[in-house]
């Protein structure tokens, strides 16, 4: 017989149930390196075909499958199921309203995320062929546009939890860096008024539970640091 | 969680930043000096009228003005973040804050009246 994993995960279906409740599963090791989203998925398509949760890529790409996962956040197509402890408790991201067992509303998380106006402004007229950057400048991006907008920073940061109706969270934060950084783009003040706000971006206390929970390094922490240290410099 | 309407920047918090972070320099450097002189004294190598002159000078004074407005300012600065975090109502943040903002002034006018003596 091949070696088992216990897991124990999130259920709540708002039609059915009342409260939410946790449900154990057994799924045996399909393959070397297995992953959570594996386990998940053998659950669904051959124990219980109404569990419900979101996933596309199935590696690390899309950010669709943030979760809590023993109590972090983090993605579980990139998670690998040995070394978790047992049982696994799997539930949806925290501080969400839970629309069913692992799926959870991000409409809020994404207009934030649009608050931000998260494309590139000119003012200058566009260039024939195209805006240019250095190697400099270009690797001034480096850790701000990796972010797959999991989600998974800003559900763990408990300012977000408390004030998520106007912090913006590490997320949001770290892509506001990213094109306040970015050369070609000419908003920066603009960008940085939209941001000198005691809860849009200083209610960040530097918890860096963000920084703890990125899937994909990332530093939101640094980023918000960075946007502090750009309104500094302008006022003082 | 409730679409909200983009509600844009109030354009404040920089200067909260700012000043907490201020008064905590002014803190690190100067609240030291009455746990020396505390120290000084059990020691045995001020007494008593040694300690009073060194508080009656002039430069003492100031320093010791210096220290209660920025202990006064940061413990201003940090209790109203705190209230911003963990009171949701505005009615009761605003309230809150202000009291605070009165019986902490009301505390550094006293003391500042007993270091400069004012009236006495
Ligand atoms: S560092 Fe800031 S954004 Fe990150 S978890 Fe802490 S408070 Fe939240
Ligand atoms: S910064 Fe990291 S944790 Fe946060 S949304 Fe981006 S990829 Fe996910
Ligand atoms: S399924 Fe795409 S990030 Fe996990």
């Amino acid at each position: 017989m091949s070696e088992m994993i216990r897991l124990s995960i999130f259920r709540f279906d708002p039609e059915r149930d009342d409260k939410p409740f946790m449900q154990s599963y057994e799924v045996p090791v399909t393959k070397r390196g297995m992953k959570l989203l594996d386990a998940l998925n053998y659950i669904k398509w051959e124990l219980d075909g109404t569990l419900t949760y979101r996933r596309s890529c199935g590696e690390g790409v899309c950010g669709s499958d943030g979760l809590n996962i023993n109590g972090v956040n983090g993605l579980a197509c990139i998670t690998p199921v040995t070394g978790l402890k047992q049982p696994v408790h799997v539930r949806p991201l925290p501080g969400m309203h839970v629309i069913r067992d692992l799926v959870v509303d991000m409409d809020h998380f994404f207009d934030q995320y649009r608050q931000i106006q998260p494309w590139m402004q000119t003012d200058t007229p566009t260039p024939e062929h195209e805006r240019l950057q250095s190697p400099e400048e270009r690797a001034l991006l480096d850790g701000q546009y990796e972010c797959i907008l999991c989600a998974c920073c800003t559900t763990s940061c408990p300012s977000w939890w408390w004030n998520g109706d106007r912090f913006l969270g590490p997320a949001v934060l770290l892509q506001a860096n990213r094109w306040i950084v970015d050369s070609r783009d000419e908003a920066t003040g603009r960008r940085l008024d939209q941001l000198e706000d005691a809860f849009r971006l200083y209610r960040c206390h530097q918890i860096m539970n963000c920084m703890e929970a990125c899937p994909k390094e990332l530093n939101p922490t640094a980023a918000i640091d960075s946007i502090k240290r750009k309104l500094l410099a302008r006022k003082s | 969680m409730k679409l909200t309407k983009e509600p844009g920047s109030a354009r404040s918090g920089i200067g909260d930043w700012y000043w907490q972070r201020l008064s905590a320099v002014v803190l690190a450097v100067l609240l030291p000096l009455p746990f020396l002189l505390i120290v000084a004294v059990y020691s045995g190598s001020v007494d008593q009228l040694g300690l009073l002159d060194l508080l009656d000078h002039f430069f003492s004074r100031l320093l010791h003005t210096l220290l209660i407005l920025a202990l006064i300012v940061h413990a201003y600065m940090g209790l109203k973040v705190i209230f911003e975090d963990y009171v949701p109502v505005i009615g009761w943040r605003v309230t809150l804050i202000g009291g605070m903002l009165v019986v902490m002034s009301g505390f550094g006018i006293w003391w500042l009246a007993i270091i400069w003596a004012w009236g006495g």
